[in-house]
C-alpha cells in the first residue's frame, strides 16, 4: 500500500518537475550566474565575472532604493485594501440572490482587458481634463493632475491596481468559501450564533489558507509593477512612479546591462521571499482541521 | 577593390546559387532574407515584392515588430546569435549597438551612397559605417493660426526668436478658457530631450566635446536656454507628448513643439485646424540658429547573419530615393534620409512637409557615446526637476540643473 | 445554482446593495469609457469628443476587414485551449500532492513552486528565449504553449484549497480499500471543482492576454496572438490608433467574459452541502 502511495505521489508531482526542469530551471539558473557578471544581450560572449560588483551597486545606488521604496509603498498600500475588497465582495455575493450573477460578473470586468490597455484607458481617465477630474470639480474636490503630480501619480496607481485586481481575487475566495461546509454555519446559528461570530469565528480561521494564498500571490505580483508604469508615467514624474521591475527593465532594455538587472531581480527575489514566509508565519495554518 | 567584390559578391553568390541549382536537378531555393522592420504591413509590403520583383531569387521574410516592445525581441535575437539578416533601428539604440561587435562593417558597402543620404552620424563611429540611413526625423514648432487670429498675432508670421515666442503664447495664454499658449513637455523618457535640446542647441550649446570624451552641458548657453524653458511655463501648460497633442488638436494649445506624425493625425483626427509649421526659433535675430532635434531609422545587418551581401542588397534598395518617398508618402511621420528629398512633387504640394525638411538643416543628432542613453534620461531627469521647481527663480533651477547633468554625464564618461 | 446558507445572515440583503451598486459602478466606468471610445472614430482618445459623436462601427468594421484577425483570434484561443487545459490537469495533480503532504518535504516544494513566481519575467526572458531557441523550437506553437502549461499560481491555489478540503472521504474511500489513483480521480477531483474552475478561469485570462512572451518567442504573422496583433494594427511609432484599440481590446473581452460565466457557476457548485455523512 505505501509503495503504491509513493509511485502515485511522485507521478502526480512529476509534470512540474518536468516542465521546470525544461523550462524554468535554466533561465533561473542562468539569471543568478549573470548577476556576477556584466553580461550584456548584445556582446554575450564578453561577460566577465565580476563577483558582488552587481549587489554591492544596487544596494549603494540612490536609484535603487528609490525604486524599493516606492515599491515597498506601493506595495503596503494595496494589499490590505485589495485583499478586504476582494473578501467583502465574496462574501455579498456568495449567497443566492437576484442578480448575483450580473454583480459577479460586473466585478471580475476589471480583470478582464489586458493591464496595457487598461493602462491606456487610465491614462485617459487620469488626465488633467479626464473624466476623473470632471466628476471631482463637480463635487468641489481637488482635482490635481493625477499622472503629472509627484505626490498624485504613485496613489492613482495604486487606486487602479486595488480597482483591477479586487474583482479577480473575489472568484478566489469565492472558491474558498465555496470548501467551507455548510453545516458549521448551521450548527452555529443554532446556538445562537451572530453574523459577525459567523464570520469571525468559523469563515475567516477556515478561510485562512486562501487567505494566505491571496496574500501571498498579490504581494509578489505587487511587488513586480511593471506594465502600468511603463505605459502611463514611465518612472515618472520625477522617478516617484519608478518600481523595482521597472527600474530593472531600463537597467536590461536601454542599458543593456543584464548583469546587473539580474542582481537587482534576485534582490527582489530575496524580498518576496522574506514577505511570503512572514505572511505564512502570521498567517498559515492548516485550514479545515476539527 | 573592396567596392568591386562587394558587387561581385552578391552576383558570384546569385550565380553559383543558380549554377548549384541546375547541377542539382532540383527547384533553385531562394535566399530568403529575414527583414524585422516597425512600418505597417501595407506600407512595406509594395516595397518588398518590387524588390523581389527586381531581384529573383531572393525572397524577404518580413516580420513586424511594435514601436514600444520591439527592441526587447532584437535583444533578445541578439543575444542567442538567432539574429535576423536585415533590421531596422531607432536612432536612440544605435549608439550601444555600435559600441558592441554585433553590427556587420558595411563600409565598402554602402560608400557610393553617402553623398546623397543625409544622417550618417547616426550609424557611424569615425569612417566605419555599420548601416544605412533610412528614414529621418525631427521637430518643428507648430502652431495654430486660429488662436493666433485670436490673440491678435499674424498667423502669417510664426515667431522666429524666443522673445516672439514667449509673447505670442501669453497672448494665447492670456485668452483664458481652457486654452494655452505653450506645451511644455513634462518627463517623457526620450521625449522631453527633444523639446529642450533644441533650445540649448539653437542657443550654441553642446552636450559633449567633439572627441566625446568631456561633458560640456553646464555651460552659460544651456544655462540660459533652460532657464528660457522653464519662463514658458508660464505662459503655456506642462504635459505627456500625447496630452500636449491632443490638446493641440482639439484646438486648445497654441504653440509647441512636436514631429511629424501630426501632419498625418490632423488631417485624419480634426481636418478643420487651421495650423501651421515652422523653424524651431531662435535666440534673437542676430544670434543662434534654429536648430532642432534629429534622429530616425537605420538599417543594419548583423554579424552573426549569414546572408549579410543579400540583407546589404535589400539595404540599398530600400534606401534608393524612389523607394524611400514611397515608405515616407505611405506613413507620412517621418521625411525621407535622401538628399534633396523637399524638391520632389510630393513635398512641393505640402509646405508644412517642407518645413520639416528645412528644418534638418538645423537638426542636430545625438551623440554616440555608448552611454548616450543614460546621459539623455540624466539630461532629461534634471530638466524635469528644475521644471517642478516652481519656487526658485528660472536662472538658479536652470543653474542647478546644469550642474546636476553635468555631474551625471561626467560620471557616465568616468565609466568608459 | 446552490442554496448556499451564506457566511453573513441574509437579513443585511439591503444593505449590501446600498454598498455594493456604486462599487459596480465604479468597477464598470472604465470599461464604459473604452467602448465608447470605440464607437466614436474621430474621437481619438478623447472621452469628451467621443461622448459628442458622431457614433459609428467604423472601427469594427475596421477590425473585421483586417485580414489578420480571423487568424490571430484562431491562434490565441488554439494556444489558451492548450494551456488551460494542461494547467487544469497539473495543478490538480501537483496541488493535491502538495496539499495532502503525501511527498516529503512537501513544505520545501510548495515554497519552491511558489518561488518560481518571485523572479520577474523582464529577466527571465532572455535565457527562454535562449532555450527556445536551442531547442529549435522558436515560432512554434509549442514556444507558446510548453513553456507555460505548468502554472505555480495553480498549482498553490489547489494547494491551499486542499488544505481546506476535510480528509475524511478520502480516508474513508481507503478504508474501503480503494487505491490512490482511484482516491483521486473519483473523490477529489470532483471535490476540487471549485478550485479548478478558477484555474481554469485564470488560466485562460493569463494566457489569452499575454502579450510579453508570444511577442518574442514568435515572429511570423501566421502565428500571431491577438493582444499582439492588436498592438501590431494600432501603433504607430508616435501614436496609437484609439479608436482600433479600443474595439479589439472590447472584442477581445468578450471570449474572457464568455469563458468566466461558463466557468463561475462551478465555483458556487454546492458540493460540500451535506458531504459530511
Amino acid at each position: 500500500m505505501r509503495a503504491h502511495s509513493r509511485v502515485t505521489s511522485w507521478t502526480l508531482l512529476s509534470p512540474w518537475v518536468f516542465a521546470f526542469g525544461l523550462f524554468g530551471l535554466f533561465p533561473f539558473l542562468f539569471s543568478f550566474a549573470a548577476s556576477f557578471t556584466d553580461y550584456s544581450p548584445i556582446r554575450a560572449s564578453e561577460a566577465r565575472f565580476v563577483g558582488l560588483a552587481n549587489y554591492a551597486r544596487a544596494l549603494h545606488e540612490p536609484a535603487f532604493w528609490s525604486a524599493l521604496s516606492n515599491t515597498a509603498l506601493f506595495v503596503i498600500g494595496t494589499i490590505p485594501f485589495t485583499t478586504a475588497l476582494a473578501l467583502a465582495l465574496a462574501l455579498a455575493v456568495q449567497p443566492a440572490f437576484r442578480g448575483r450573477t450580473v454583480l459577479r460578473v460586473g466585478f471580475f470586468v476589471p480583470s478582464v482587458v489586458s493591464v496595457v490597455v487598461l493602462s491606456l484607458v487610465f491614462k485617459g481617465l487620469y488626465a488633467a481634463d479626464g473624466s476623473l477630474n470632471t466628476l471631482l470639480r463637480a463635487l468641489h474636490l481637488p482635482a490635481p493632475d493625477w499622472l503629472l503630480d509627484p505626490r498624485a501619480a504613485l496613489p492613482a496607481i495604486m487606486a487602479m491596481d486595488v480597482w483591477s485586481a479586487s474583482g479577480y481575487y473575489m472568484i478566489i475566495f469565492l472558491a474558498g468559501l465555496e470548501a467551507i461546509p455548510r453545516e458549521l454555519y448551521e450548527a452555529a446559528r443554532l446556538e445562537g450564533a451572530s453574523s459577525w461570530d459567523c464570520f469571525a469565528h468559523i469563515t475567516l480561521p477556515l478561510l485562512r489558507p486562501t487567505l494566505l494564498f491571496v496574500l501571498v500571490v498579490n504581494t509578489i505580483r505587487s511587488l513586480q509593477i511593471f506594465a502600468e508604469v511603463f505605459v502611463m508615467t514611465h518612472g515618472g514624474p520625477l522617478g516617484r512612479t519608478t518600481t523595482l521591475v521597472y527600474y530593472l527593465y531600463e537597467q536590461a532594455f536601454s542599458r543593456f546591462n543584464l548583469g546587473y538587472a539580474s542582481a537587482v531581480a534576485y534582490l527582489l527575489f530575496l524580498l518576496s521571499l522574506m514577505l511570503a514566509w512572514l505572511q505564512l508565519k502570521v498567517v498559515g495554518g492548516r485550514g479545515a482541521k476539527g | 577593390m573592396n567596392a568591386r567584390w562587394s558587387h561581385a559578391a552578391p552576383l558570384a553568390c546569385l550565380a553559383l546559387a543558380l549554377i548549384a541549382g541546375a547541377c542539382t536537378r532540383q527547384p533553385a531555393r531562394a535566399t530568403e532574407i529575414v527583414f524585422w522592420q516597425f512600418w505597417p504591413a501595407e506600407v512595406i509590403t509594395p516595397l518588398l515584392e518590387k524588390f523581389e520583383a527586381e531581384n529573383p531569387g531572393l525572397k524577404v521574410r518580413m516580420e513586424q515588430l511594435t514601436w514600444d516592445s520591439g527592441k526587447d525581441k532584437i535583444l533578445a535575437a541578439v543575444a542567442s546569435g538567432t539574429v535576423p539578416d536585415l533590421c531596422e533601428l531607432g536612432s536612440t539604440y544605435m549608439p550601444r549597438f555600435l559600441a558592441s561587435r554585433a553590427l556587420a562593417d558595411w563600409s565598402a558597402g554602402i560608400a557610393d551612397l553617402k553623398p546623397g543620404i543625409r544622417g550618417w552620424e547616426m550609424c557611424s563611429i569615425g569612417d566605419a559605417n555599420y548601416g544605412v540611413p533610412w528614414v529621418l526625423g525631427t521637430r518643428a514648432l507648430f502652431y495654430n493660426k486660429t488662436l493666433f487670429a485670436r490673440a491678435g498675432l499674424d498667423s502669417l508670421h510664426p515667431p522666429e526668436t524666443w522673445d516672439q515666442l514667449y509673447r505670442a503664447a501669453a497672448a494665447i495664454q492670456r485668452l483664458g478658457h481652457g486654452v494655452h499658449g505653450y506645451g511644455v513637455s513634462a518627463n517623457d523618457r526620450q521625449k522631453l530631450f527633444k523639446k529642450f535640446m533644441p533650445y540649448a542647441w539653437g542657443n550654441g550649446g553642446e552636450i559633449l566635446s567633439t572627441g566625446l570624451d568631456s561633458a560640456r552641458f553646464d555651460s552659460p548657453e544651456n544655462r540660459a536656454a533652460l532657464a528660457f524653458y522653464l519662463t514658458l511655463r508660464k505662459v503655456g501648460t506642462l504635459g505627456l507628448q500625447d496630452a500636449l497633442d491632443r490638446d493641440f488638436k482639439d484646438g486648445k494649445l497654441g504653440l509647441e513643439i512636436s514631429g511629424a506624425w501630426l501632419l498625418k493625425q490632423i488631417p485624419n483626427e480634426v481636418p478643420t485646424l487651421r495650423y501651421g509649421v515652422a523653424l524651431v526659433p531662435k535666440p534673437a535675430t542676430d544670434r543662434g540658429t534654429h536648430a532642432s532635434f534629429a534622429g530616425g531609422e537605420v538599417l543594419v545587418g548583423f554579424q552573426a547573419s549569414k546572408r549579410k551581401e543579400a540583407a546589404l542588397r535589400l539595404a540599398r534598395f530600400l534606401v534608393r530615393p524612389d523607394n524611400v518617398e514611397a515608405l515616407v508618402e505611405a506613413a507620412q511621420s517621418v521625411q525621407p534620409a535622401t538628399v534633396g528629398a523637399d524638391t520632389t512633387a510630393f513635398y512641393l504640394a505640402r509646405p508644412n512637409q517642407q518645413v520639416m525638411i528645412r528644418q534638418f538643416e538645423f537638426a542636430r543628432f545625438t551623440p554616440n557615446h555608448p552611454e548616450w542613453d543614460a546621459m539623455e534620461a540624466a539630461i532629461e531627469d534634471a530638466v524635469e526637476k528644475a521644471l517642478y521647481d516652481t519656487q526658485s527663480p528660472p536662472e538658479s533651477s536652470a543653474a542647478h540643473a546644469a550642474a546636476d547633468a553635468q555631474r551625471a554625464i561626467v560620471e557616465l564618461l568616468e565609466k568608459h | 445554482m446552490s442554496d448556499s446558507a451564506p457566511a453573513v445572515a441574509r437579513g443585511t440583503a439591503p444593505y449590501r446593495a446600498l454598498w455594493l451598486a456604486p462599487v459596480l459602478v465604479a468597477m464598470l466606468l472604465p470599461s464604459v469609457w473604452m467602448v465608447a471610445i470605440s464607437i466614436a472614430p474621430e474621437a481619438g482618445n478623447s472621452f469628451a469628443r467621443a461622448l459628442r459623436g458622431p457614433f459609428g462601427l467604423d472601427q469594427y468594421r475596421a477590425l473585421f476587414s483586417s485580414a489578420h484577425l480571423g487568424r490571430y483570434l484562431l491562434n490565441s484561443a488554439v494556444v489558451a485551449l492548450a494551456v488551460v487545459s494542461l494547467n487544469v490537469v497539473t495543478a490538480a495533480m501537483v496541488g493535491y500532492t502538495l496539499g495532502r503532504r503525501r511527498v516529503p518535504g512537501d513544505r520545501f516544494w510548495t515554497v519552491g513552486i511558489v518561488a518560481t513566481l518571485m523572479l520577474p519575467k523582464q529577466v527571465l526572458m532572455i535565457p527562454l528565449y535562449l532555450v527556445i531557441a536551442r531547442l529549435h523550437l522558436l515560432d512554434t506553437y509549442a514556444a507558446l504553449i510548453l513553456p507555460f502549461a505548468v502554472d505555480a499560481f495553480g498549482i498553490f491555489l489547489v494547494r491551499q484549497y486542499v488544505e481546506q478540503l476535510p480528509i475524511e472521504l478520502e480516508e474513508a474511500a481507503r478504508v474501503d480499500g480503494a487505491s490512490d489513483w482511484n482516491i483521486f480521480l473519483t473523490i477529489v477531483v470532483p471535490l476540487m471543482r471549485p478550485v479548478l474552475a478558477v484555474v481554469a478561469i485564470q488560466s485562460f485570462l493569463a494566457s489569452w492576454n499575454s502579450f510579453l512572451y508570444p511577442l518574442i518567442l514568435v515572429d511570423s504573422d501566421r502565428l500571431r496572438t491577438l493582444p499582439v496583433g492588436l498592438a501590431l494594427l494600432s501603433q504607430t511609432e508616435h501614436s496609437v490608433d484609439w479608436g482600433f484599440l479600443m474595439a479589439g481590446s472590447t472584442l477581445a473581452s468578450i471570449p474572457v467574459l464568455a469563458v468566466f460565466m461558463a466557468f463561475q457557476r462551478q465555483i458556487l457548485s454546492g458540493l460540500l452541502a451535506g458531504s459530511e455523512k
